[in-house]
């Protein structure tokens, strides 16, 4: 099979599973099967279809569809067979833990679950491949909608308004995108993507379409400043959606700012990479910051997607930059970074959102205050979450280091021979990524510290067990790709360099050599992953071997009574919490934290503002009633009972009429 | 690949430095000691203390898991790895593929992570209060260390430590005082990292009982202990291979790297004195004003950009 047909019928698997999943709804066991199997069977045909498009030719598909302004097209390039794979791989994993996870929402409805599930990553597969503006921007419509399904699923009034929030962002995002594809459109003279590419529109249109973009995709993409609707959104969502929506639905924004950019427009004016890059910055920074200060497990991973955003867009904008300064090293090295951190972020943010997901699952709290000791009757879970943190926190050797390493080399590349500007901005990223990660560290230090360390802080916390193993295996699976992707960066380097490569219609230039990557240039600097990874384990002999070397007369180890407090009694109230354990930081940094009530008042506002405007609306139709139907209905009303008069009902009247008419029309045509 | 020479050479080169720490401590007990006019404990104290817990059994309060045991074996093994990235007796980085900037920035992150999480996973709450306290400050200190330091890196072309502290040392870089402040700026940020008075932040011990050092004891303490030591020295050979490699040997004969070790314990010395008088001079600073401390790194750390950027 083609890669085309594979992605065909993995969209086709996607619609029977949704579908089927909703009429087995009263079956619930059945639906949560269906959905699950079908999912994972849809996500593996997609991943096949992407994964063998990712060094290649694109591939095509043109059906001529419903409408004759746009054609149903499908483009299977490097870029979106990345997508789709990335895409696929979390689908599936997230199907996978749905066998067990879902069962948690039994008699909620997990048919229409399922349904709007499958939908959802139907919907993002299309957005990806889709070739023509007006298909792209229907099936990123169907996204939205199928995610806001996902969102409101709870029906309480947490997830009714994060839902509400998330629809009027989508929606005003959707807005700003068709804006500027209409831009281009009307420069292209078609929707098709392929016209946009031919064409060349002047330079301020290009700019207005960039700018448009970057504020609906950025929305999508949850970067700052219109991120409010993604920490209340995310974790509003069953785990195994959120992990999705945060794995992937927020990368499609990113993707949409690169293919606007780069693959539409050709991305060869500064200033957009220096805003994509001071955006990223300023989104990674605050992102993390306020990540720190929550105790809601889910609302600090939704922060840390805000986090990563930025992370990607400092080496997407810093490959935006490579491409208009004519760099093309920097310009490869910034859309690799980008690239590699956007699959990462997909894997480990997915890896922590399961991991959530199976603490709730057994806590029924999202609050980390409540939790603590879970390593112990959670083992599994604790370790696969414990890897997902690592990665995030860029601990080496793990994914996220190494994309990480690649974007500052990125920026120092930039920063070596740039213009004044790129001098003055690239260090400063970098300096921003620098904070990012020592404030990532202690954000997963805290999360983690406190849901699966010390002792247990509930009677919940006591008595929770190991979750199913469907969602053991889904979570391991990712737990293994975070270290795969991170160990063997000297293969998979290659291929996202390639993909960068076909992106920016360069030839490939080599990342890799042997077990080593590097930025380019070998004079500058290499890493090894895998020889990093051997040194860590192996050193860790020579304290062993130090330790063991005295055991001779040493006891076996001891529990204490309790820890040292003063020579006080220690009791639960004493330990550290997820508040106190930021509370330096939210310290230190309060101005930071004072921007976002700020700005969480203004979106309150704006909600305001809404429910106003709906109950203005719902006062201003009866007053509409009254004022304008109301009057011509009884004006019609009152001529009809004028002209009663005339039907006497007696013959004689009658023909006396038609003989006066007949006079009438007589007279008129006489004259 | 790494060749055998090389790796064998880094290992030797990390094991010195392992056995070097408890001196190290040594020394500066001594010399504080002799500031405080009393005799001291003498300069192996420290070998005996660490023998001594050795032999002791392991303590563990109840609430300890995973974290709390593995600890000390993942910060040696850590920091083990970091001496075999960053040269010492060599002007070049003893295995390519280690000695990067940014690689050995995130690796003394691992230390980080592992030393606050055991914080944490002990249960204590001074321990935990330590933990939260290590991670503020790498916080603080994170932006300053880094931009100091990339600007020393663009000044060399490089993000090699090799290369960086080479390009420094011929004087082949374009603005001298860039180098200057952001090599002032680096040295403030590492003097941070140091953990000694007055920013002994994490394991104060009159404040915080040491804060997640405070529930280990045994054989556990002894490896931390060493590792504590271990971790200064680090961060000073860091220093010196970007700021001071004079004397280390730009091959690996063995006359060479003779000289490059007797070069580098007479850095240390200088350095342990100067330290001393500092951290003995000096009273702790409150922890709610140290971002004014690290604030004023980063301007250092901005003007040595500023300097950069307009070539001076």
């Amino acid at each position: 099979m083609t890669p085309i047909q594979l992605l065909c019928a993995s969209l086709a698997c996607s619609i029977v599973a949704a579908f089927g999943s909703l009429l087995l709804s009263r079956a619930e066991n059945w639906a949560i099967s269906f959905a699950g199997l079908g999912g994972l069977v849809a996500a593996v045909l997609g991943g096949v279809a992407g994964a063998s498009v990712l060094s290649g030719a694109p591939l095509v598909l043109d059906v001529a569809g419903p409408f004759s302004f746009a054609h149903f097209i499908i483009r299977l390039d490097a870029l979106s067979g990345l997508m789709v794979l990335v895409i696929s791989t979390l689908a599936a994993v997230a199907s996978i833990y749905s066998f067990s996870y879902v069962r948690e929402y039994g008699g909620r409805g997990v048919g229409p679950m399922g349904f709007f599930f499958n939908l959802f990553v139907a919907s993002m597969v299309l957005v990806v491949v889709a070739d023509n503006a007006f298909w792209f921007l229907v099936f990123f419509e169907m996204m939205s909608l199928a995610s806001y399904f996902l969102v409101i699923f709870d029906q309480d009034e947490e997830a009714v308004s994060a839902g509400f929030i998330y629809f009027l962002v989508a929606h005003a995002g959707s807005v700003a995108i068709m804006a500027g594809f209409f831009l281009m459109a009307n420069a292209a003279g078609s929707l098709d993507f392929a016209a946009f590419r031919a064409t060349h529109p002047s330079a301020l249109v290009a700019s207005i379409v960039f700018v448009l973009s970057l504020l609906g995709f950025g929305a999508k993409a949850g970067m700052i400043p219109l991120h409010v609707w993604l920490p209340r959104a995310h974790p509003a969502a069953p785990s195994h959606a959120s992990a999705l929506m945060s794995g992937v639905m927020i990368k499609i924004g990113v993707f949409g700012i690169l293919k606007v950019s780069v693959d539409l427009l050709g991305g060869d004016v500064l200033w957009w990479g220096i805003a994509v890059l001071a955006l990223g910055a300023i989104s990674s920074v605050l992102g993390v910051i306020y990540a720190l200060a929550e105790h809601d497990i889910k609302r600090l991973l939704a922060y840390h997607s805000v986090e990563n955003i930025g992370i990607i867009m400092l080496g997407i904008g810093t490959g935006m930059i490579g491409i208009a300064t004519h760099h093309p090293l920097v310009a490869m090295l910034g859309m690799l970074a980008g690239l590699y951190h956007l699959i990462n972020h997909a894997i480990f943010k997915g890896l922590l959102f399961l991991g959530a997901g199976a603490v709730i699952f057994r806590m029924h709290t999202k609050d980390m205050d409540k939790m603590g000791g879970l390593a112990r009757t959670m083992p599994w879970t604790s370790a696969c979450f414990l890897v997902g943190a690592l990665a995030i926190s860029a601990i080496p050797p793990l994914n996220g280091f190494v994309s990480e390493w690649f974007t500052y080399q990125a920026l120092f590349a930039a920063a070596l021979d740039g213009t004044f500007l790129v001098q003055f901005a690239t260090p400063i990223a970098a300096t921003a990524l620098a904070l990012t990660g020592a404030l990532a560290v202690m954000c997963f230090v805290k999360a983690y510290g406190e849901m699966f360390s010390g002792l247990p802080r509930s009677k919940k916390a006591e008595q929770t067990t190991e979750v199913p193993a469907p969602m053991i295996i889904g979570m391991v699976l990712l737990a293994a790709a975070c270290v795969g992707l991170g160990l063997a960066a000297p293969l998979v380097v290659p291929v996202i360099g390639g993909i960068a490569a076909a992106i920016l219609h360069m030839p490939p230039a080599s990342f890799a050599n042997g077990v080593m990557v590097l930025p380019g240039d070998p004079a500058h600097t290499l890493l090894s992953t895998p020889l990093l990874a051997v040194l860590l384990v192996g050193l860790a002999t020579v304290p062993l071997a130090i330790s063991a070397a005295f055991s001779g007369s040493r006891a076996n180890r001891r529990q204490a009574a309790e820890p040292w407090a003063c020579g006080y009694l220690p009791d639960a109230h004493m330990t550290v919490t997820a508040h106190s354990f930021a509370q330096p930081i939210r310290m230190f940094f309060a101005p930071l934290y004072a921007v976002r009530r700020t700005a969480a008042a203004a979106s309150e506002g704006i909600e305001r503002q809404f429910v106003k405007l709906v109950s203005l609306a719902r006062r201003g139709e009866p007053m509409l009633d009254r004022a304008l139907v109301g009057p011509s209905i009884s004006f019609v009303g009152g001529v009809g009972k004028r002209l009663q008069i005339l039907q006497s009902g007696a013959l004689s009247t009658y023909c006396l009429y038609i003989v006066a008419a007949l006079a009438i029309l007589l007279l008129i045509t006489l004259r | 690949m790494p060749t055998l020479t090389q790796v064998s050479l880094a290992f030797v080169q990390a094991l010195l430095l392992l056995a070097a720490a408890p001196l190290f401590t040594g020394i500066t007990r001594v010399l504080r000691a002799k500031m405080h006019t009393r005799r001291g404990p003498g300069v192996l104290q420290d070998y005996r203390d660490v023998i001594k817990l050795l032999r002791r059994q392991n303590l563990q309060p109840p609430a300890a898991g995973f974290a709390f045991r593995a600890m000390p074996t993942v910060m040696i093994a850590a920091l083990l790895t970091i001496a075999m990235a960053v040269p010492v007796l060599t002007r070049a980085v003893p295995i390519p593929g280690l000695g990067d900037l940014i690689t050995v920035i995130y690796l003394f992150a691992i230390v980080r992570f592992f030393f606050s999480l055991s914080g944490l996973d002990s249960g204590s709450s001074f321990a935990g209060i330590g933990g939260s306290r290590e991670l503020t400050l790498g916080v603080l200190v994170e932006p300053t260390l880094v931009l100091s330091l990339l600007v020393c890196a663009l000044l060399a072309g490089s993000t090699d430590i090799g290369a960086m502290g080479e390009a420094i040392a011929t004087g082949h870089v374009r603005s001298a005082g860039a180098v200057l402040l952001a090599g002032a700026a680096a040295i403030f940020a590492c003097y941070f990292e140091l953990g000694k008075l007055p920013y002994d932040m994490a394991e104060a011990e009159q404040e915080l009982q040491e804060g997640p050092l405070s529930e280990y004891s045994g054989p556990s303490l002894a490896l931390l202990k060493v590792a504590m030591g271990f971790k200064q020295l680090l961060i000073l050979a860091f220093v010196f291979a970007i700021f001071v490699p004079y004397g280390s040997s730009s091959d690996t004969s063995l006359v060479g790297l003779l000289i490059g070790l007797a070069a580098f314990i007479a850095k240390i010395a200088v350095v342990a004195v100067v330290l001393g008088v500092v951290e003995n001079s000096v009273a702790r600073a409150r922890f709610r004003l140290t971002p004014r401390h690290s604030w004023f790194g980063l301007g250092i750390a901005s003007l040595a950009f500023v300097f950069y950027i307009s070539g001076l």
